[in-house]
């Protein structure tokens, strides 16, 4: 037998109370007061995702950009009304997204059963080339800057866009831009050493 | 990045922020703003007309009354679709009046062909009004569009259809105190539809006007 409606509803009203106390002193600056906010507001984003993209490996990531857009657009917050709609409206809005961005870029990969083969000039590589190989491709991303290693694990190795990748780490994306491109230009000098040295 | 730490980061980040005023009174800004830049124009270009003269024609005051009455609620529409949380049925609060509009010129075109067995067309004036209407709506419609960009662009398309609706309705409204004698079909074909066809070709440019900012987008605006 359920709980009467409104004995079931009492904790939803302490939380949307709550919620809203906070978002307001959010607004007025409170850091605290925001960190706890999102905090909490955490386990609830994670599962409304996950609801409506089942079995996605991207959940995550999809509660990140609703945070971040959380955060842009938290000044459109009316302490007046309630907070839970406007939630779930940026939550909503921002999954939809993210659906849309990851079908039109599935429409564009081509899934390849067989991989196409490469030889070099001489002889085939066998496996513990490519260990080798993997091996110092990753000494060459380590020995990297932090930011330039970041901006090249983002758009490289997960792919993501630059104003993706903009959004992940709050720099410019002509900041992520010049990241790259130096990190590449590191990356292909350490390799020329090394290959000098094998 | 894990979001513990993206939490930790914004948190880090937050400043106060401006809260964003009510959206009937931003909309009622940009009327009155819109309605005195019409003014201006209409007296800029020489009309000098009596407003009750004007209005004794019933034709007229309709049709006035019904783009003004789209235009405000048009302008409410747009402010409130970028407000998260708001009831989805204010976003089609100018249909009634646009509908109202549409159907009272209709009823005036069948008035005329009952009267004079034929509808009147404006010759030589038709082509140049589509021309005239966008160049009176240009700026309230970069007004307001660049007022919505203060919301969140959670219906991008919606919202820059709404606010193109409301910018060509008020044009609509002044050319018809500019050109009162214009006839009922010359102003359904030439004046009414273009301005639901530019309302649903500037829809079409909703995520391009309205998207999400990122951080570094904020920092740069001083936020």
């Amino acid at each position: 037998m359920g709980m009467p409606k409104s004995e079931s509803n009492q904790p939803n009203a302490a939380r949307e109370a709550r919620w809203r106390k906070l978002m307001r002193a959010a607004q007025d600056g409170d850091r605290a007061a925001y960190s706890m906010l999102l905090t909490e507001i955490l386990p609830l984003l994670r599962r409304s995702v996950a609801r409506k993209r089942q079995g996605s490996a991207d959940v995550e990531d999809i509660v990140q950009e609703i945070l971040l857009s959380l955060h842009t657009v938290r000044h459109t917050y009316d302490p007046n009304r309630p907070f839970m709609p406007w939630l779930m409206t940026i939550a909503a809005r921002r999954t939809i997204d993210a659906v849309r961005r990851n079908a039109s870029r599935s429409a564009n990969e081509v899934i390849v059963d067989v991989l196409p083969e490469t030889f070099s000039a001489g002889e085939a590589k066998n496996e513990q080339d490519i260990v080798d190989d993997q091996e110092f491709l990753r000494q060459a991303l380590a020995q990297l800057p932090d930011g330039q290693r970041e901006a090249v694990e983002l758009m490289k190795l997960k792919g993501l866009s630059l104003q993706e990748a903009s959004k992940a780490t709050g720099k410019s994306i002509a900041s992520l831009k010049v990241s790259v491109h130096r990190a590449i230009k590191g990356m292909r000098e350490f390799i020329d050493e090394g290959n000098r040295r094998r | 990045m894990k979001s513990e730490d993206l939490i930790s980061r914004l948190a880090a980040d937050a400043s106060p922020v401006k809260r964003l005023s009510h959206p009937i009174w931003r909309a009622a800004m940009w009327f009155c703003v819109s309605t005195a830049y019409a003014v201006v124009l209409l007296v800029g270009t020489g009309w000098q007309k009596n407003l009750s003269t004007q209005f004794s024609d019933s034709r007229l005051l309709w049709g006035f009354s019904a783009a003004m009455l789209t235009a405000m609620m048009a302008a409410a529409a747009a402010f409130c679709s970028t407000c998260p949380g708001r009831p989805l049925w204010e976003r089609l609060a100018p249909f009634p009046f646009l509908l109202f509009w549409v159907a009272s010129t209709i009823e005036g075109c069948r008035q005329d062909l009952a009267l004079k067995g034929s509808l009147p067309v404006d010759a030589g004036l038709q082509l140049a009004l589509p021309g005239k209407l966008l160049l009176v709506s240009a700026a309230p419609a970069v007004l307001i569009l660049l007022m919505v960009r203060r919301g969140a662009p959670i219906a991008p398309y919606l919202t820059t259809g709404l606010s193109m609706l409301a910018a060509t309705a008020i044009g609509a409204a002044a050319m018809l105190l500019a050109q009162p004698h214009l006839s009922n079909i010359t102003l359904l074909i030439w004046q009414i539809l273009p301005v639901i066809i530019f309302s649903g070709i500037a829809s079409l440019f909703g995520p391009r006007l309205l998207y999400w900012s990122t951080i570094s987008d904020l920092r740069e605006q001083g936020h």
